[in-house]
């Protein structure tokens, strides 16, 4: 999650929203994201119901405006290879 | 005769089972809506229609490097 924090302002600068979400309680939520000084949210899913609607593991979705999956990563995403995307989409 | 019944009674199961089964959403589907709690309140992500995109991004668990 730190390295979308990294490159955090590009993604705004391009109307996207980052959310991190992960099993984990919201109470570790919190100190995770007080550790790495994380400006945007962290979606606690203890009952993996996100994860049922989407994907389990490590795999980032980029939804476009209309509401529509753009981009499926799986593993470590590349913050450029998405942002890329998200310019395309802004054309 | 029997046999047959619990057969298609358990064949006409199965097509009940798909939804869940292709429940991962793919590039082109429509974002499964949700509602959940987060570090900055509830989140939904019917609030960014038309306004974000968004990047959900899922993980295994915090401090855990990634």
């Amino acid at each position: 999650m730190g390295a979308f924090q990294k490159d955090i302002e590009s993604f705004e600068h391009l109307d996207t929203q980052v959310l991190g979400i992960s099993p984990d309680s919201m109470d570790s939520h919190y100190k995770f994201a007080e550790e790495l000084n994380l400006t945007f949210p962290l979606i606690a899913d203890p009952e993996k119901k996100l994860i049922a609607l989407y994907s389990d593991g490590r795999i980032a979705y980029l939804i476009d405006k209309q509401g529509m999956v753009q981009m499926v990563v799986k593993g470590m995403p590349k913050n450029s290879d998405i942002l890329e995307k998200i310019k395309e989409l802004e054309k | 005769m029997e046999k047959q019944l619990v057969y298609f009674g358990i064949m006409a199961l199965v097509p009940l089972l798909f939804p869940l089964l292709a429940a991962s959403a793919d590039v082109q589907d429509k974002a499964p809506d949700f509602e959940a709690e987060s570090t900055k309140g509830t989140i939904r992500l019917a609030d960014y229609l038309g306004k974000k995109n968004v990047l959900l991004a899922f993980y295994f668990k915090n401090f855990t490097g990634g």
